[in-house]
């Protein structure tokens, strides 16, 4: 997890994270209490936007409590160091807690080795790496831990545990969005005893203990508030509860009445069951009309019905992450997990049924479609866990027969061999037993195959996890890396070289890491909830230098920022993002006069040498990314202003910027800053 | 007498242009009546279509549906164009006025020349009077081929509004109502033992089957929908796997699933094996299963120069580990579907 710590620096990475250091800052220098109440008019100007209300604290909190204690003890570790090795630390935790969970569901050696397997497999690694600081990364361990402690409640029955269990709960609704499935999953569980007749006394006190403390608990979380009883995600558990009432009490009668009476108790019960049924149908059908249980949300649908994104949410349906899983990417964030995981559903035949075996299961079948490959995530420690219940039980078998008998000559262990695998005829008893090679075999085999994941597991985070994306590297033409700085170094000049309430604007991507590192005021940020604002910014950008120049007198812009890659060929750029300004600059009523066809050839293209739209080689957008570039040679045998992203020659090549002056523009080229000028001195 | 020719003439022609003109919608409603989008040759599109005298307009798709052609995009744009005739065909604004019409390449290539097509499919609308605008060519690489947007840009041009009306899909209705009759018909059969219901064999299998089809992903072949395997228009072979590492073919899948369950079961096998119960063959059968799996895992991780001789298996894993590693590399963020960093440098 640290490949990228060395290999680079002590970094955060990404987009996200950074806002997530930006709040840790924060709370470590003013305390907790001016963190909740803090409102950050540094972002959406003039907006603001209110930090503690609208942000999961966990890990903020959880950051700031490791620095203030380490200060305590007079180890002065900068802030960004632990932001920077917090997910590290905590899937080291993971290992430990996925050891117990596993040693709750079978054995202290099965837990060794599902631990072992947590520990590297690349699905979770991918979002604990050094810098990834983010949600995930401390949530994976709050949901394995609330995992078992609750089946540590399930089979004890005690109060005690069920608190823990709904304090472990807590802690996973303050760190991450992900606690629904915690809140599904359980009262599926509970429900599914039910369904089998499993249902006791130690799961009526767990669930009950643990859906009411829990449910208050993380109603303290402001950003949750209301939602535990007001939406639909949450209804489940709710009704399940009621089940568990219902049910207990009518065993409870079961115990006290006799064999007549109950079942006169029973009829009863059935009419007034239906009458209860029939209310309650009424009560909830009034209040969802009534709008008091919120539905669904989109992203929940698309949970339930994959398609519904496609045909629906175009938003979400765009993001990356939300896009469906391939076999391949299976392979390559679980590689041997895959084929090990399923045969623990067989061997548990073998084993005795304990209720929380079922959760085993239920977890296994519910985390199963994981078509959103930001779900692998929350399966990945459930394959771990399964993983290494099988791979303990193969080893445990067979190991036992690795020395109980001397083979007494070689030649007659040739031919047994040979016709253990190839003769039918011979009767075979007994021959594992016999000839310990053949566990040894089996045994060698899969130690074979546990280094071959491990070294996949190696492969895949160094080649794939370990890019912190803020630092950019390549191969250079003599085979050694070169690093490109470009980003922090534009991020410094800005902090230097600006005024302190300059605000600058720039697409929303780069929204969190200027506030974070540049410390100056800026327009619209990752945290995408006012899309008329973006729009805004993105009819800037897409309009003809004098309407942008409205525009940003309006929006008081001092700076513009664009990441161009034409001269180095970082191909996720500006220019690259530029069709969705447009799209989402036109998409309201403002910015009706912005067409995404005007900026396609007539054929339907999009380009940007001479045959491209004129509109396109006209707005702010094109002029920020190509000033001055038309007058660079960029490779050899080409012309100048070569473009060695989209592979053309610019179509417009010397213009000079009315209303902007070029303010910097780092050492590759990959970010370029405008300033923009004061009105003209008419009088 | 001269000028009384004149206007006997003009009369004269003018009944005639009448008559053929009656002549012309007649036929066209005739062949509507048949089928809903009038299949058309050269001839018959520079009499019908092209020809002056003309009150109707028609909305002609220029397409080319031989498989030979290898044009799938327009399998799916006659589909549409056939729902929108449909919804036309049914909609109370329906009268002889307006025409479907579609011209396929083999039949009327000449007609692709004449108007100067070189892709297929297209739309255009010819209208009664006046002549051909840019807007009456639709425009199928902004707008796409979708009904609803045919319709739109229909009535624009026409001002002939239809509701598209699509015939549901039952598929998924029957398939529930199968599914559900024989699980209820097997209970309904089993209905003294409903032991098997607690059987834990039969949830693992059924468990076993789900995963396996979910981690080939059988689910982004339902969203995404790929073709069973394809076709190189050039020389006619047959690709099982797919090229990018972004996708993938439902073949491909397949093959993925079974590679998967042989290995899978080889480890149940190997589960077993040792267990008392379990016959003796099972176990050889382990044993085997067993190495085939360590074959597989093998190339897994090969170097592409071992790969050559396993093709299939291990293109598909070596594959997998690049391309995965693209799609990581993109996988945060928004629009943005550009791989996050592909530098190149100045050498």
């Amino acid at each position: 997890r640290l490949f990228s710590v060395l290999r680079f620096e002590s970094v955060i990475h990404e987009f996200d994270p950074y806002f997530n250091y930006r709040t840790t800052r924060f709370l470590a220098e003013k305390g907790f209490y001016d963190f909740h109440n803090w409102f950050d008019e540094m972002a959406w100007y003039p907006l603001g936007r209110i930090i503690g209300g609208t942000i999961y604290p966990g890990l903020m909190v959880t950051a700031a409590a490791f620095y203030n204690v380490l200060h305590y003890l007079n180890l002065t570790i900068d802030i960004r160091n632990m932001c920077v090795f917090l997910a590290p630390l905590f899937s080291s935790f993971t290992a430990i807690v996925t050891y117990h969970l596993t040693k709750e569901l079978s054995n202290s050696g099965a837990g060794l080795v599902a631990a072992a397997f947590m520990a590297i497999v690349p699905g979770y690694i991918s979002r604990s790496v050094a810098g990834s600081y983010d949600n995930e990364g401390i949530a994976i361990f709050c949901m394995l831990i609330t995992y078992t402690l609750w089946i540590k409640s399930v089979k004890t029955g005690s109060i005690f545990w069920s608190v823990l269990c709904s304090l472990a709960y807590f802690y996973m609704v303050s760190s991450w969005g992900g606690y629904v499935f915690l809140i599904n999953l359980i009262p599926i569980h509970v429900l599914a005893c039910i369904v089998t007749g499993r249902f006791s006394h130690r799961i009526y006190v767990a669930y009950t203990t643990v859906y009411c403390v829990g449910t208050i608990l993380s109603m303290q979380i402001s950003f949750v508030g209301f939602q535990p009883v007001q939406t639909s995600e949450h209804m489940g558990a709710l009704g399940v509860f009621g089940i568990c009432q219902i049910v207990s009490f009518v065993a409870y009668l079961k115990s006290k009445l006799s064999a007549a009476h109950y079942a006169i108790f029973w009829q009863a019960l059935y009419y007034l069951n239906l009458w209860v049924y029939n209310i309650n149908v009424q009560y909830i059908f009034t209040i969802s009309i009534a709008g008091k249980i919120a539905p669904w949300t989109g992203r929940f649908y698309s949970l339930l019905d994959p398609s519904y994104a496609k045909n629906n949410i175009p938003i979400i349906a765009s993001v990356s992450e939300h896009q469906p899983t391939t076999w391949s990417s299976f392979y390559f964030d679980l590689q041997m997990l895959v084929f090990l995981f399923p045969e623990n559903g067989i061997s548990n035949f073998f084993c005795d049924l304990f209720q929380f075996q079922y959760f085993n299961h239920l977890k296994m079948f519910l985390t199963i479609p994981p078509y959103q490959v930001r779900l692998m995530l929350v399966l990945a420690p459930v394959m771990a866990v399964l993983a290494g219940i099988g791979v303990n039980h193969i080893l445990t078998t067979f190991m036992k027969n690795l020395d109980t008998v001397v083979v007494k000559d070689k030649k007659g262990l040739e031919s047994a061999i040979s016709s253990f695998i190839f003769s039918t005829h011979t009767p075979m008893t007994n021959i594992c037993i016999n000839y310990p090679q053949i566990s040894t075999g089996v045994v060698l085999l899969v130690s074979v195959l546990l280094s071959l994941f491990a070294s996949h597991s190696v492969w895949v985070t160094s080649e794939a996890y370990s890019s912190p994306s803020i630092v950019l590297s390549a191969r250079g033409g003599d085979g050694g890396r070169i690093i490109f700085d470009d980003f922090r170094e534009a991020y410094y000049w800005l902090r230097q070289n600006t005024p302190e309430n300059a605000k600058v604007m720039s697409w929303w991507d780069y929204g969190y890491q200027i506030t974070a590192m540049a410390n100056r005021t800026i327009l619209v940020d990752n945290n995408t909830w006012n899309n008329t604002h973006i729009s805004r910014v993105g009819q800037a950008m897409a309009s003809t230098e004098d309407k942008a120049y409205e525009i940003m007198r309006e929006l008081d812009v001092d700076y513009v920022l664009v990441i161009f890659g034409g001269l180095t060929g970082y191909s996720s750029d500006d220019i690259n993002k530029f069709l969705w300004m447009v799209r989402i600059g036109g998409s309201t009523d403002r910015g009706a006069h912005i067409k995404e066809s005007d900026y396609y050839t007539p054929t339907g293209e999009f380009r940007v040498d001479a045959e491209g739209s004129p509109v396109l080689q006209n707005c702010m957008m094109y002029k920020m990314c190509y000033y001055r570039f038309g007058q660079v040679y960029t490779e050899q045998s080409k012309p100048t202003g070569y473009d060695r992203v989209r592979n053309a020659e610019i179509g417009n090549k010397d213009f000079e910027l009315d209303v902007l002056d070029e303010a910097y523009t780092t050492e590759h080229w990959i970010v370029r800053i405008y300033k923009v000028k004061d009105l003209d001195n008419r009088g | 007498i001269s000028a009384l020719l004149v206007v006997f003439a003009t009369v004269c022609s003018c009944k005639t242009k009448q008559e053929i003109l009656e002549d012309k919608v007649k036929q066209l409603t005739e062949w509507s009546n048949r089928r809903t989008v009038i299949q058309m040759n050269t001839n018959k599109f520079s009499t019908y279509v092209k020809t002056k005298p003309r009150n109707y307009s028609t909305i002609v798709m220029f397409t080319a549906l031989d498989s030979k052609r290898g044009c799938s995009v327009c399998r799916e744009a006659n589909d549409e164009f056939t729902i929108l005739a449909n919804s036309y065909r049914f909609s109370p604004a329906y009268s002889n006025s307006l025409f479907f019409v579609m011209v396929d390449f083999d039949d009327g290539s000449e007609v692709f020349q004449s108007l100067g097509l070189n892709s297929a499919p297209a739309f255009m609308h010819f209208p009664a009077k006046g002549k051909r605008k840019g807007a009456d060519t639709y425009d199928i690489q902004r707008l796409g081929f979708h009904a609803d947007n045919l319709a739109k840009w229909m009535s624009e041009r026409t001002e002939v509004v239809v509701r598209i009306f699509r015939p549901p899909n039952y598929t998924g209705t029957v398939v529930l109502v199968l599914l559900f009759s024989l699980a209820g018909g097997l209970l309904y059969v089993r209905r003294n033992s409903l032991e098997f219901f607690y059987n834990k064999t039969f949830w693992s299998i059924v468990s076993i089957f789900i995963v396996l089809a979910m981690t080939s992903g059988q689910m982004w072949n339902h969203i995404r929908g790929p073709p069973y395997y394809h076709r190189n228009p050039q020389n006619g072979a047959i690709h099982y796997i797919h090229g990018s590492s972004q996708g993938q073919l439902v073949a491909e899948t397949h093959i993925i699933m079974l590679i998967h369950g042989a290995i899978v079961a080889g480890f149940i096998m190997l589960n077993e094996a040792h267990h008392p119960k379990a016959d003796i063959s099972k176990r050889r059968d382990s044993i085997l299963y067993s190495s085939d799996q360590m074959f597989y895992s093998r190339y897994g991780l090969a170097t592409p120069k071992e790969q050559i001789p396993y093709k299939l298996h291990f293109y598909g894993y070596w594959r997998t580990c690049l391309g995965c590693f693209l799609s990581q590399l993109t996988h945060v963020h928004f629009p943005t579907k550009v791989p996050r960093l592909s530098l190149q440098l100045p050498s």
